[in-house]
């Protein structure tokens, strides 16, 4: 079963809306819900580069999209993989699959369909920089991004 | 005390209707309070009875009625291994005037007793009684499909069934654990059993020919199945656990124009609110979600799954426990029963019925109802003699209008489905 009418006419203004604010991301095995997936570049306030993938939910927009960071391979400040830390409070992160960090942005209790992916992706945006922060300082994520309330 | 069996007349009357030489028919019957009550079934029974099984034989009697007990008893015990236990033996004819009649007896192992048969009647006759206020020939017709029949799903199910309402269709995959016994319809004889087939079975109890069907699947996992099943109701009811569902059945409601029904309970049930969609004319249920208005108003935990569902992996195993905290049956009744009313006011639009002044008081699409002034309520005045201040145990309806920038039904889409 493809998308419906109404899933279609979504994509289409989350690309439109993505294209405006985040132009590197694009939309791959759009086909088939369930495995289209939106990817491009976010970079940091210092200039590094994250390549993010966003997995685009076969019931959009109704629940949350899983995001990951594809590369680089990210470790925390002792040297740690973060793939290895597997689900992290401290860190907004939840478990791993396929080798790739994926990051806690919107809890389900948190999420209704108003939530568009640009609004995603600019939590994606603040994490990198709270991670980035914690590369300089040490201090774990939640330091500088607090969590929702559950 | 002469026994009293109960049998389906129109078990009897397929008996009758059957062709050839059927003389004994092997049934079932279920007994209660030491043999003196008997059901009796000529086929499978529809639902999962309660009682003490027994052997039952039904036949066709000869003319006048007549039977000769000695040879029925040989003829009986030959057919089944009683064990000790009863049998109930029917014999099915016709009265005079061409109607279907029953005589009963009951075999033990001192002779044979005769019993008081009676008729479970037909579908015209079970609801006759509610002649006067709902037309039940014409709700006999509607179909409703609940999705969710936990503490207020299940009661919704039993007073539609009560109310005549004729098709079911029942989702949900969860089953029935021993700590939901004291909120919900079904008890302990139901431990283990899919809720859908347990409510299934005591929706036939209150109308034995209701049409039920029943779907053990997760609505977020199976949305095409799901809207098929939405696309033939006249009418969505929604007692599910998690906002993901609620807005999947949204969205079908949507793309099928099906008027439909939100309830839920807020934390212990404190309280809890019941919101219509009528597709395209009033909010949709994500209109209402993200507008801030059920902001605080946090969901019932009730069980692990429920909160797993919705927490972040990370969240610790205190703090879910610390979460579910449940209310009293009798704190979601309220919330379950305005949503029968809900639904029996949009299953009766169009026929003439005594629920048509409840249409016009019902004017709001969103109601909101406290038991306690606690959580969201915490600082509500005490009830006391007034009227004119928010109060506990009364409900309240909110105008919410449909918003223009609701990304699910809003003004993004350039034209709304023609369904």
């Amino acid at each position: 079963m493809g998308w419906s009418s109404q899933q279609s006419a979504r994509l289409h203004l989350e690309m439109g809306i993505l294209s405006r604010y985040f132009p590197t991301f694009f939309l791959k095995d759009s086909i088939i819900p369930g495995h289209a997936v939106i990817e491009g570049t976010l970079r940091s306030n210092a200039g590094n580069e994250y390549l993010i993938r966003l997995r685009v939910p076969a019931d959009l927009p109704n629940s949350v999209p899983i995001v990951e960071i594809v590369s680089p391979v990210l470790r925390d400040r002792f040297g740690h993989s973060l793939v290895d830390l597997g689900t992290s409070y401290p860190m907004h992160l939840l478990k791993p699959e396929n080798g790739a960090v994926r990051i806690c942005h919107y809890s389900a209790s948190h999420w209704h369909p108003n939530i568009t992916f640009f609004k995603v992706l600019l939590k994606i945006r603040a994490w990198i920089e709270a991670y980035e922060g914690h590369l300089d300082s040490g201090y774990a994520i939640d330091h500088y991004l607090p969590h929702m309330e559950a | 005390m002469t026994p009293l069996v109960y049998v389906l007349e129109e078990q009897i009357r397929d008996l009758l209707s059957q062709t050839g030489d059927v003389r004994l028919v092997d049934g079932v019957a279920y007994g209660f309070d030491d043999w003196t009550v008997f059901h009796a079934y000529t086929e499978k029974p529809y639902s999962t009875p309660s009682g003490r099984i027994c052997p039952c034989v039904a036949m066709r009697s000869d003319a006048a009625g007549f039977v000769d007990e000695e040879k029925l008893m040989l003829q009986v015990r030959s057919r089944v291994d009683p064990d000790g236990d009863p049998i109930v033996v029917l014999l099915a004819g016709t009265d005079a005037g061409g109607s279907p009649s029953c005589r009963a007896l009951v075999l033990t192992e001192k002779g044979v007793a005769g019993a008081d048969a009676r008729f479970v009647p037909r579908r015209s006759e079970l609801f006759s009684r509610n002649t006067g206020l709902l037309e039940t020939s014409a709700l006999a017709d509607k179909k409703v499909v609940i999705v969710g029949l936990g503490s207020g799903g299940s009661p919704i199910a039993l007073e539609l069934a009560r109310a005549g309402i004729g098709h079911f269709t029942l989702i949900d995959f969860d089953r029935l654990e021993l700590g939901n016994i004291s909120r919900h319809v079904c008890g302990v004889n139901d431990l283990g059993r899919y809720k859908t087939l347990a409510v299934r079975d005591q929706v036939l109890q209150k109308n034995p020919y209701a049409k039920v069907s029943t779907m053990e699947i997760n609505v977020n996992q199976s949305l095409g199945q799901v809207e098929d099943a939405v696309a033939a109701c006249d009418l969505l009811i929604v007692a599910s656990d998690n906002d993901q569902s609620r807005f999947n059945l949204n969205q079908m409601s949507l793309n099928n124009n099906k008027v439909t029904l939100y309830g839920r309970a807020i934390t212990r049930a404190a309280g809890g609110d019941v919101l219509r969609v009528r597709p395209w004319k009033g909010p949709c249920y994500n209109c209402v979600f993200s507008s801030g208005l059920i902001d605080g108003r946090e969901e019932e935990m009730s069980q692990k799954r429920q909160a797993l569902a919705v927490l972040p992996a990370y969240v610790e195993e205190d703090k879910i426990n610390t979460m579910i905290q449940v209310g009293l049956s009798s704190d979601i009744a309220p919330i379950a029963n305005m949503m029968v009313k809900m639904a029996l006011v949009e299953l009766s639009r169009g026929i003439e019925t005594g629920m048509s002044t409840v249409d016009e008081d019902l004017a709001s699409d969103f109601y909101v109802w406290a038991n306690r002034r606690e959580e969201a309520y915490a600082n509500w005045p005490r009830m006391g003699f007034k009227w004119t201040h928010p109060s506990i145990l009364r409900w309240y309806g909110a105008r919410i209008d449909r918003d223009l920038d609701c990304l699910v039904c809003g003004g993004h889409l350039e034209e709304e489905p023609t369904t």
